[in-house]
Formats: structure tokens, sequence, C-alpha cells
């Protein structure tokens, strides 16, 4: 079981890795994250912040498009190309499939994040910015909210084409961003239909905010660790609960 | 051990009824399909395009769900992830990860397949030359030609040494040296006991290979047997030519027969049985007329498909 879900996972992490577009992402987040220090007129301290602001902000941006283009396409691909039938018609259980290709997009996103935080520690190193640990607790954070994301990529790609998952990817990642303005929106809308429909999105979709600590580890605020390990923990339910929905989908399906 | 007596492939009643398009057109594509294939068998499954071959190969994959009736393969469900350990699968014009090198692939189907990782490297080996693809082993598949992916597709159908290997439309793609090779390579699986069912619509490669053939036209199977069985149901016809005929005993001669054709001063008649060749050879004898040329045809496996086609479509 192992040896094959980490066959599928490899050869999901190989797909991404000689495709062009990763590549490309990679280099133009790095770019993004040197622009930065072209941006000169500010003040000493200023620009140490918008620096790292930029930075996180970049690695998250990258990452986020990564999950949503590759994981866009990854089960799709397969079920159009018909490389679905030759996988399936191995002793490869459907939730093995899934979760194969689940991690290996993990496994991009681990590395694509690593490369891009080595870049973003080289720019504060040059730019003689002192490059402080605390702010891996925002990447941190990140990862927990990609957990989600992909899982979310590939519960829309087992069924719709790239295009449109990836719309639909994007919009649950800003919707999900909202759902504060959300439970507001339900609780001041005087339409009943408004009201119920921000009140069932604000249940359903992931509540992404909470994974946004940026502000905080840029401007060393001391963090709540308890908040945290909540927030993680919730990824991990919710991470779960949408991979057993993509199965239960998978399973049933005719190829 | 109830795989030894029970049939490598079974299916009872079974219907697939595919639903498509904006208004959900129904399309039967396997009405009551029943057939039992035996280990150590190689079955070709001959039909027209469009007749139900894939469809019921992906029933027998378990990638498709028949919507009714019962099918068994290798005495299991074709879901269940056992039986797959088992069969070897060539899908119709297959395609793989184009940014994988035939090895690499290979390495991937034998790690899926559950080979211990030190018999890896052997297997595809072996593979890779049993196929003829050393020599772009170690390019990406991007840009193979559809020969090449599908000579792939039999190593990685291959890959775990299978009871049952289900070929769809083996042939597809393949030059006449590859198809040879293909035959001898399904001939060397029959001679090592394997079960090998395939489909195709073109007739000789089952001539060449099949011990039995089911005949599957607009989703019903509406024949099974040996080449010989099937055949020989229908009746020979023969062919006669007869030189130096006088009018007269042409007209007779055009009477009696089936279908003639007249060329200069031959005829060419064809008849259905041996005593429509007596009567035409008696009539000859009579007329001083010589006959050149007398050829049995026996009903080739052609014939037989054509006919049942036209049944079919007068239905
Ligand atoms: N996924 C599908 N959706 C709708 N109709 C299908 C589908 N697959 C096959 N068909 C229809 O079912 C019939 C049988 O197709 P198929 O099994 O591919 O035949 P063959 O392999 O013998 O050429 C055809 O009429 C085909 O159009
Ligand atoms: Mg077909």
């Amino acid at each position: 079981m192992f040896g094959r879900i980490s066959g599928i996972a490899r050869n999901t992490f190989r797909e991404a890795i000689r495709d062009k577009v990763l590549l490309i992402l990679l280099v133009f987040a790095i770019v993004v994250m040197g622009s930065a220090k072209v941006i000169q007129p500010l003040a000493l301290g200023e620009e140490s912040k918008v620096i790292k602001d930029l930075g996180l902000g970049a690695i998250t941006f990258f990452c986020v498009l990564i999950a949503v283009l590759v994981g866009g396409r990854l089960v799709y691909k397969e079920m159009e190309k018909r490389t679905i039938y030759i996988m399936l018609a191995k002793p490869v259980r459907r939730w093995e499939f899934i979760l194969g290709k689940y991690l290996g997009l993990m496994a991009v996103l681990f590395v694509s994040m690593l490369i891009m935080t080595a870049g973003f520690y080289i720019i504060l190193l040059v730019s003689g910015i002192p490059a402080s640990a605390y702010l891996l607790w925002s990447l941190l954070m990140t990862a927990f909210e990609l957990a989600i994301l992909t899982a979310v990529a590939i519960l829309f790609s087992s069924f719709v084409p790239p295009i449109a998952s990836a719309v639909f990817t994007f919009a649950v990642y800003f919707i999900g961003h909202l759902t504060r303005d959300l439970r507001l929106l339900a609780a001041m809308s005087p339409s009943a239909v408004v009201k119920g429909i921000s009140e069932f999105l604000y249940y359903v979709l992931p509540n992404l905010s909470n994974f946004n600590i940026k502000g905080e580890v840029v401007h060393d605020v001391l963090l709540n660790p308890q908040a945290l390990a909540l927030s993680a923990l919730y990824a991990l339910v919710y991470t779960a609960t949408l991979l057993l929905i993509s199965v239960a989908i998978f399973r049933r399906k005719d190829f | 051990m109830s795989t030894l007596v029970e049939p490598v492939i079974r299916t009872v009643k079974l219907c697939k009824t595919y639903r498509s398009g904006f208004r959900m057109k129904r399309v039967q594509a396997l009405s009551d399909l029943e057939l039992d294939v035996g280990k150590g068998e190689t079955f070709g499954f001959v039909g027209p395009n469009g007749a139900g071959k894939t469809t019921f190969i992906k029933i027998l994959i378990g990638l498709t769900s028949p919507t009714s009736g019962e099918v068994r393969v290798l005495g299991k469900s074709p879901r269940d992830a056992q039986v797959k350990t088992k069969i070897g699968f060539l899908p119709e014009s297959p395609y793989f990860y184009e940014y994988l090198t035939p090895s690499e692939f290979l390495h991937l189907s034998a790690r899926l397949s559950g080979i211990p990782g030190q018999d890896v490297e052997v297997r595809v080996r072996y593979l890779l030359k049993l196929v003829r693809m050393e020599d772009a082993a170690h390019a990406q598949m991007r840009g193979f030609s559809r020969g090449m992916l599908q000579r792939i597709g039999i190593a990685q159908a291959l890959v775990n040494d299978p009871e049952l290997v289900i070929l769809d439309e083996p042939m597809g793609g393949l030059d006449p040296v590859g198809r040879k090779e293909l035959r001898d390579i399904i001939i060397g699986l029959r001679e090592r006991g394997k079960t090998v069912f395939f489909s195709t619509h073109i007739l000789s490669d089952v001539e060449m290979i099949c011990d039995r053939v089911g005949i599957v036209i607009r989703g019903r199977l509406v024949n099974t047997g040996r080449l010989s069985e099937i055949l020989t149901e229908e009746v020979e016809s023969v062919e006669i030519t007869v030189k130096g005929l006088t009018g007269k005993f042409r007209k007779v001669l055009e009477k009696v027969t089936q279908q003639s054709i007249r060329s200069g001063d031959s005829l060419f008649l064809t008849v259905r049985n041996e005593e429509e060749v007596e009567r035409v050879m008696a009539i000859v004898r009579e007329a001083r007329a010589k006959i050149s040329a007398l050829v049995p045809r026996r009903k080739t496996l052609e014939d037989y498909f054509m006919a049942r086609i036209r049944e079919a479509e007068r239905k």
C-alpha cells in the first residue's frame, strides 16, 4: 500500500518538476521578492518591513498559484489522457491513487516553498536585514493553508476540467479569506436568501484567514501557540474530509 | 481452488447503457452479453467499430460498472485489487506520461504491481527487450509514434507476468513487423498456459492465433466458438470455370446455378453444394464442354462476419 501510494506520489512530483510552469513560477517568485529592494525611497525601518511582508506574501501567493494551476489538472488530465486506465488496471485502489496524487502535489509545494524561502532569506541577507527565524511561523501556517487548498483543487479536479477547477479553487481561496465578512453579511442582510447563502458559505468553505499571520511575524507581535495549534488541527480535519469526499466521488466514477 | 474449475472470465446477462450528451441520450453498448473464457485460452473478441468491445473490456478491468448483469474475473469482482495482481491490460490507443521515459514508466508499473524491488530492474530490461524498445528506453515518451506507444503498452501489460492478459486492439498502430512480433508474444503466452483475451476488428489477426472467437455486433454476442466450428456451420461454395460452351447449354447452366459470370468463351459459376456441382458436371459432359477450374471456396471469417453484420442491419 505505501509502495503504491509513494509510487504515485513520486510520479506526480516528477511530472510537476519536469513541467516548465513550475520553473517559471519559481523564477517569477524570486524576481518579485527581489523587486522590493528596488523600491528605495523608504525609511530604513520601513524598508525591512516592506521586504519581509512582500517576501512572505509572494511565497504564499506563488504557492497558491502552484496548488491551483498544477492541482487543478492533476486528476482530470489523467482521465483526459486516459493514463488512468493503466493506473487503475494495476493493483492500485482508487483511494490510493487520490492520496498518492495529493501527497505528490504537497511534496511539490513543500520543495517550492523551500526554494522560495531560501531565496527570500538570501534577499534579506543581501539587504542587510536581520533574518529572524520568527518569520518561518508564518510559512508554517501557509503550509497548513496549502494542505487545505490542495485538497480543494483535487476535489474539483476529479470532476471538472482544469480551467474551471482553477477558477473554483481560486474562488474558494478568495472567499475563504473573507469568511468573517460573510458572517457579518449574514447577520446584517435583511434578505433571507442572502442570509442563507452567506451562512451556508461561512460553514462550508474553509476559514483561511486564521492562517494569515504575516502581520504578526513581520511586526514581531507575540503569537498565540494555542490558536496556531487549533488552526493546524482545523487544517488536518478539513483536508481529511475533502479527501474523503474526493475518494467517494472517484470510487463511483465510470471511465 | 474454485478458480481451477471456474472460467477465467465469466459474464452473465451483462448490459451497459451509456447516457451521454446534453439530453442524456441512451446508448445501449452491451445487451445481455454472456461469455465464458477458460484458462489457457486465446480468445479473440471480434466486432466492427462501435460494437461494444472496449466497453466490455473496461468492465472486465473494473474501469466501468455494468448497468446490470454479472461479471467475474479470475473468480472475483473486477474491482477487487487482488485480482489486478494477476491481470495485464493494454488499453486501446494507449497513452502514457509523456514526461517519463519507457524505462521510468516500466519501473513505475513494476512498483505499482508489487514486484519486489530487487527484481524490478531485471524485469524492466527483459520487457524492453521483448518489445524491442531498448534503444528508446531513456528518451522521454513525448513525441513517440503510435506504434512505439503500443509497444510500451504491451510491455507494461506484461510487467507482472499476468495469468490473464487483456488487450484492446493490440495490433493498432503496429507495422507488419510489429504485428508479427506481437503474434509471437501472444503465442508465447499461450504456450506458457496464460489466458489471452483480445479485441480486434481485423479478422486476419484472429484467424492466425485464436483458439476461439466471439463475434460481437451492436453490443450482442452473435456467436462464439472455435474458428473451425463457426466456419463449417456455413455451407461452402465452389467456383467452377467452364470453357467451350454453346449458347443453349450456357442458358441451362445459368439457370441452375446461383451465380454466373460470362467472360469470352468462359463461364464462371458459383454453386453452393456438392449436389449442384454434380448437376453442373453432368450438363458440361453432355455439352462436351470442358471444366478448366474447380475451386472449392471455404467460407472465410470475413464472409461470415459480413453476413452477420448484414443480418443485424436488417433487424
Ligand atoms: N463513455 C461513453 N459515453 C457514451 N457512449 C459511449 C461511451 N463509450 C462508448 N460509447 C458508445 O458505446 C458504443 C460502443 O463503444 P465501444 O465499446 O467503444 O465500441 P468498440 O470498442 O467495439 O469500437 C458506441 O456506440 C459508443 O459510441
Ligand atoms: Mg474499441
